[in-house]
């Protein structure tokens, strides 16, 4: 994928097509197809826990790549992520209930609507940045929580809105299993595209306003065109990724868009790698996995006899609550360049072995 | 060396996990599984530790008593602390490995995110998320949107019990002999939970000859009131609904009294108990608040049994229980004699235990005589218990209390089923 960091020493590029690929070696390219083909057998052989946090891995990882766009490859920064990635949840079901519109319809319309919403919170940026920005679009996450609790005939007020299960061709995908494809394609689709973005005229537009506004501007970027359209594009995959949340629980409701939300999704791309689209979905996976992987922690305590008493069971809970936090700032201190940039550093001492330097 | 030593720490664990899930997989027969979500550290953790409190000595203690007639009882407590996700994994998790058969649910976030899954896995779910649009399970009431089949709950609803709160009002605006309409405001945040009765209170409210004015609107989280109560203050409201839940109820009843409002408080279920009281203070004064249970130490037969299951994790038996606590005991002992039912007539399924639920009229859990209320579900309507008890708090310089005021009993009405 289109690396952005400097080359390490030896990694020399002849031709344009070289520079501009998506997969930087042919090993990656088949490595992924790999995958992906592997990935769709999941359902096949494993069980539905899994694929509950797979489907979960896809729609995070669609909003939270939309957000790593904003923040770790324009330079913005945004607290309002889970508001738009509600809004896309409600828009998507609204969308399909009052206008009748096929479902794999509105998942992509429920994008372009919130890709507008979010330009319209993203128009102070064309003005302010920095710390001034990031409380100007926690308003955007407060204004549109208290509008999902008002706005009875777009998100049904306090009883919440259904969403129908995706329906195309006759066939319902309205079990995990079949679900889990159309989120798989979701993900591949949007993280197919996020890396053709970056490597095209805008991404690399983007990546010049975040690295120096100032040369950006004087070599005739247009500024505010490409932080509003870096808005918008963020929203657009937040909307998406909450598109896909509305259809698979089949109900939305207004609790759990909130500023905690927004935060895990910064979160999500710290621990991942700011400006890496790879790292954004290791950063997904790792969020995922980690309260699961602590809470089957607590299951085993719960099997031993000492330790299956209130007192160590509910420590243990308050525990797997501060680990995340301690997580965040673990990678903080040790690695703020995130698993992509862990992940570069293993593969390098094994192409080098032994004789790393 | 150190590789080795790697391999072998990996063996062993490896070798651990097979053999702890090889043990509770051979402990899997001739039991079920019971999910129980909680919020133990979460933003609701305040009043969801005392109901999860509640539901997992029940647990442990009909697991500890033979269970379900001989069946034993698993049962498995997960802090989700509010998240969804966590809720959702955890469903799927206890779904697809442990074969559940029903659920303690917790919250309005759990509760409303799994209807769909529940209803399409047959899974009963108990929770202690009271909206009204629970209570509707084939959407007979055009107001339901989402009809939800599975899910039960022990207490009256939001809506419900909002109502008689002001069945009671009325009646108390009669009592003192008060001239003209009186007024009505909700107080609450803009969220689905303190919003969940608004509109259907509201309309009774009405209905009884009230005034009712605009909502205020105060945050969920503990703050500075004084503004609001102000304006309280100004529009002469004479009852106030209470929407919120913990600390935002204490900041409020301190800011209104520091500005000196002269209004009837009137909470939800959540918003009052002891702890609620005692951090509140002197503003506590004939504070009304509805509970579906007795109090910790009233003379009430079932009150053995709850001394008895509250031993699960206080030995000393000392501890005061609050009402939310009763509350998930009642809870879980009516699926308990729901499952029981279905053991009797073709297997604890989800299926038959929600038949199971259908069973009785004016059901009360054997042994908890006087501590839950007489409760009525039938395939068409959900609202399990229709009674309101209402009780008044003082805080008396610190001896606080309590007191019953009285028992309202609501109507079945068609619109209000769902609503």
């Amino acid at each position: 994928m289109s690396s952005l960091t400097m080359r390490p020493c030896g990694d020399f590029r002849t031709s344009y097509k070289q520079d501009n690929t998506i997969f930087e070696t042919k090993t990656i390219r088949w490595v992924t197809i790999f995958t992906i083909i592997a990935l769709c057998f999941a359902p096949v052989l494993l069980d539905g826990y899994f694929i509950t946090l797979l489907i979960q891995i896809s729609y995070l990882g669609i909003a939270a790549l939309g957000l790593n766009i904003l923040v770790g490859y324009t330079g913005q920064i945004s607290l309002g992520h889970g508001a738009f990635f509600g809004f896309g949840a409600f828009a998507s079901a609204w969308l399909n209930t009052s206008f009748n519109i096929p479902v794999f319809l509105c998942i992509p319309l429920a994008g372009f609507l919130t890709m507008a919403v979010g330009m319209m919170f993203g128009a102070p940026a064309a003005r302010i940045k920095g710390l001034y920005l990031a409380i100007a679009t926690l308003a955007s996450q407060f204004i549109i929580e208290d509008f999902f609790a008002r706005a009875e005939w777009f998100s049904g007020g306090a009883s919440g809105s259904m969403a129908e299960p995706v329906k195309l061709f006759g066939f319902v995908f309205d079990t995990d299993q079949s679900f889990y494809y159309i989120a798989l394609f979701a993900l591949v689709f949007m993280f197919i595209w996020g890396c053709n973005l970056m490597r095209s005229r805008d991404g690399r537009a983007f990546i010049a306003v975040r690295d120096h506004y100032l040369s950006a501007e004087i070599m005739g970027v247009k500024l505010n065109k490409y932080r509003l359209l870096s808005f918008g594009i963020s929203s657009f995959y937040a909307g998406i990724g909450g598109a896909l949340y509305a259809h698979y629980l089949g109900y939305v409701s207004a609790e759990g868009f909130t500023i905690m939300m927004s935060i895990q999704f910064l979160g999500m791309i710290i621990i991942g790698g700011l400006g890496s689209i790879k790292g954004t979905l290791m950063g997904v996976i790792f969020m995922v996995f980690l309260p699961e992987v602590l809470s089957s922690g607590v299951g085993f305590m719960k099997m031993t006899d000492w330790g299956n008493i209130p007192m160590v069971i509910d420590g243990l809970a308050y525990i797997k609550e501060m680990a995340i936090g301690l997580v965040i700032i673990g990678f903080l201190i040790f690695e703020p360049e995130g698993l992509s940039h862990r992940w570069t550093q293993i593969k390098n001492y094994w192409k080098f072995y032994p004789f790393a330097y | 060396m150190r590789k080795t030593i790697n391999k072998k720490l990996l063996l062993s664990s490896i070798a651990t996990t097979v053999l702890l899930s090889a043990i509770s997989q051979a402990q899997a027969q001739d039991s079920v599984f019971v999910g129980h979500l909680a919020d133990m550290s979460g933003p609701t953790a305040f009043v969801g530790k005392n109901y999860a409190d509640g539901v997992r000595d029940s647990l442990a203690y009909i697991n500890a008593n033979g269970g379900i007639s001989g069946t034993r009882l698993e049962s498995e407590t997960i802090d989700y602390a509010y998240k969804v996700p966590q809720a959702i994994a955890n469903y799927k998790k206890w779904k697809t490995r442990k074969n559940m058969v029903a659920m303690q649910g917790w919250g309005t976030a759990d509760t409303e995110a799994l209807i769909s899954f529940v209803a399409r896995d047959k899974t009963p779910v108990f929770s202690a998320s009271y909206s009204g649009h629970l209570t509707d399970p084939t959407a007979k009431n055009p107001h339901t949107k989402k009809p939800a089949p599975y899910n039960f709950f022990y207490g009256a609803s939001y809506s419900d019990a909002c109502r008689g709160l002001v069945q009671w009002a009325a009646d108390d605006w009669k009592k003192q002999g008060k001239d003209g309409k009186p007024k009505f405001t909700h107080i609450g945040a803009n969220h689905p939970f303190p919003n969940a009765p608004k509109a259907a209170c509201a309309e009774y409210a009405e209905e009884l000859g009230f005034n009712v004015l605009p909502p205020v609107v105060i945050s969920m989280k503990p703050g500075d009131f004084k503004a609001q109560c102000l304006s309280i203050k100004s529009s002469g409201s004479n009852y106030g609904y209470i929407g919120n839940l913990g600390g935002s109820v204490q900041s409020l009843v301190k800011s209104c009294s520091t500005v000196g409002v002269d209004i009837q408080f009137m909470s939800n279920i959540w918003g009052g108990d002891k702890e609620v009281f005692a951090a509140a203070g002197e503003g506590i004064q004939d504070y009304i608040f509805p509970t579906m249970t007795p109090f910790w130490g009233d003379d009430v037969p079932g009150m053995k049994l709850l001394r008895e299951i509250s031993k699960m994790s206080d030995e000393s038996g000392k501890e005061e229980r609050v009402h939310h606590y009763i509350r998930g005991v009642c809870s879980t002992y009516f699926m308990k004699e729901a499952m029981e039912w279905a053991k009797d007539n073709g297997g604890i399924t989800g299926e038959n235990i929600k038949k199971g639920m259908y069973v009785h009229k004016d059901w009360v859990p054997k042994g908890l005589e006087g501590v839950c209320l007489a409760a009525n579900w039938t395939s068409e309507d959900h609202r399990g218990v229709n009674q309101v008890n209402i009780y008044k708090g003082n805080y008396n310089d610190g001896d606080i209390k309590i007191e019953k005021v009285s028992q309202v009993t609501l109507d079945r009405r068609d619109d209000w089923l769902g609503y």
